[in-house]
């Protein structure tokens, strides 16, 4: 009786730890026929925020707490491009970082104005251990994030 | 007709029925509250990964005249490390981050002099509850979910007819205790 209670324990358990590992498509799935380098796709961001694209990169960056975002990096050096999902929607393994992703989705255009940019920048420059001079700061900028319908962890 | 359904003993029928219901939601009550607890505090603790950070001071006056390859075994050699590389990736030209084969990463900041190891480990089991409470298998779980959600309003209502007498619900002190379940969750509403 108890090696039943044992092995249906064991099942039950096992199923639960299976689920948390297996998932490596998130979403609907990814569209290759709309693939975009990054560095293309960055260039001119604004002829592309009408069409669904997808993109492909080694993922350098992950949500620790939500898995609500990841960054791929371009085939541009020091170039990367987030994608961010609801919270819970989509939700990115921490341990996906290094490899490889696809993302279909909808490139979304963040702009802020001069005061958001300067902290914006503040903060990107304190963790590059950059100095920063806020006056420097002139122009009010807008960031790009792929909101994705689809995405593909490649192992 | 009317006749058996005057011959039921619903106060019976109803206390077995809950503690049968009650019985088959422990499980599911655990899963719940546990990972609720875990998810409840997030902004405090990683509920899904134990990540351990360690930095070190390192002489890398060289390292520059270096490859890629080369820097992350002086790298790896910092921390004693043996992990596959699966990526490498410039962040800017002074930060150099290394992608490890079970998800652990090695970081150099150029301008500190310091190669920064995260480890990273899976809350297997508390991983896998927070899925289920966060609904991320979709699909049959749904319906469970709403089943389970179905069961517990069943658990609260039929309580109200488990007990006869001077703990009966009409009683003041049911009554304070009922009120209470209300009145907290308006407060905090009112609150926000």
């Amino acid at each position: 009786m108890k090696t039943k209670q044992f092995i249906a324990a064991a099942i039950l358990l096992g199923s639960l730890v299976g689920t948390s590992q297996a998932a490596t498509d998130f979403g609907e799935g990814v569209n290759r026929d709309y693939l975009v380098p990054v560095s293309i796709l960055m260039a001119s961001p604004e002829d592309y925020l009408e069409n669904a694209v997808t993109i492909e990169g080694t993922i350098v960056g992950v949500c620790e707490h939500r898995g609500c975002w990841m960054t791929i990096a371009s085939d541009k050096r020091f170039q990367t491009l987030r994608i961010k999902v609801k919270d819970g929607e989509m939700v990115f393994p921490l341990t996906a970082r290094g490899k490889k992703a696809l993302a279909t989705g909808q490139l979304q255009a963040l702009r802020y104005d001069l005061e958001q940019t300067r902290e914006i920048k503040a903060h990107y420059a304190k963790e590059a251990g950059e100095a920063f001079d806020a006056a420097s700061v002139t122009e009010p900028m807008t960031m790009y994030q792929l909101v994705p319908t689809g995405v593909s962890i490649l192992d | 007709m009317i006749k058996w359904f005057k011959s039921i003993n619903w106060y019976r029928l109803n206390r077995n029925l809950h503690r049968d219901i009650g019985y088959f939601c422990i499980g599911f009550s655990i899963i719940f509250a546990v990972s609720g607890i875990a998810v409840n505090h997030i902004a405090d603790w990683n509920p899904n990964y134990a990540v351990e950070r360690q930095t070190k001071q390192v002489d890398d006056s060289d390292w520059l005249t270096l490859d890629d390859q080369q820097i992350i075994q002086r790298m790896q050699s910092s921390f004693d490390l043996t992990q596959a590389v699966k990526s490498s990736f410039w962040q800017n030209k002074n930060q150099f981050e290394v992608f490890l084969d079970d998800g652990d990463t090695l970081f150099w900041d150029r301008r500190q002099h310091q190669v920064s190891y995260q480890d990273i480990e899976p809350r297997v089991i508390l991983q896998a509850l927070n899925k289920l409470h966060l609904n991320e298998t979709r699909n049959a779980w749904v319906y469970f979910s709403d089943l389970f959600a179905g069961m517990l309003i069943f658990l609260a209502l039929s309580a109200l007819f488990m007990v006869k007498g001077k703990h009966g619900p009409a009683k003041p002190k049911s009554i304070v205790l009922m009120s209470l379940g209300v009145f907290i969750p308006a407060f905090f509403l009112f609150l926000s």
